[in-house]
């Protein structure tokens, strides 16, 4: 079991709050980019 | 970061043990600045992208979007060659307008996901969204669910890793 690693991306002068679970690249090259909704449009 | 959609799709993906990342658009949760009209949620989703192509060096990108983060997500389909795909979970034409349904415009595969008693992504309307898209396009119905999945979160998690597995070979 991999552990998932907090940060936070830099966009320009915005800062992301952001989970990522890198597995090795030996294992996978590819990744999944998943986008939450937006509480402001439906309240979820 | 909770979601019970995206965290169904994100837990079951890092239980499988393929890379993945999730975050906040800016304005919420624990991410700085404010909400924008959209503009600066998709430049949101490129720095992502950015991060994970030129930083972290991921050859390939698969997106995955529920909702509001569905029609942001995958209007950056285009964005770099090596965005193979995407996933979208009750994606709102309704409430979002035509301008996401075209940047979501994309030959590379899609799938989307619906539940049939969502009156936010109206399910009645569709086939007729759905039918805009160019191939090679799937869609899934989940019986029983609304806009919110309570309850579906494992079935939508396993559509999403099914057709991630089918495009990553």
């Amino acid at each position: 079991m991999h552990s998932v690693e907090k940060l936070f991306i830099l966009n320009n002068e915005i800062k992301l709050e952001a989970e990522v679970l890198q597995i090795k690249k030996e294992t996978s090259s590819c990744v999944a980019l998943m986008c939450h909704p937006h509480p402001q449009f439906f309240r979820v | 970061m909770y979601n019970n959609v995206v965290s169904g799709v994100f837990n079951s993906f890092v239980k499988k043990d393929i890379s993945c990342m999730r975050f906040n658009f800016r304005g919420t949760g624990n991410s700085s600045g404010k909400h924008t009209s959209g503009e600066g949620e998709l430049s949101d989703v490129k720095a992502c992208i950015n991060h994970l192509t030129r930083s972290l060096r991921f050859d390939r990108v698969f997106l995955c979007g529920y909702s509001y983060g569905a029609a942001i997500g995958c209007s950056t389909i285009n964005y770099s060659e090596k965005i193979i795909g995407y996933c979208a979970i009750s994606f709102p034409w309704d409430f979002m307008g035509l301008k996401y349904k075209e940047l979501s415009q994309s030959k590379k595969p899609k799938l989307f996901i619906q539940g049939n008693r969502d009156n936010l992504a109206i399910y009645e309307n569709f086939e007729n969204y759905y039918n805009f898209y160019l191939e090679p396009k799937q869609y899934r119905i989940i019986n029983g669910a609304d806009h919110f999945y309570v309850g579906f979160e494992q079935e939508v998690a396993e559509e999403a890793y099914k057709f991630y597995r089918s495009i990553i070979v």
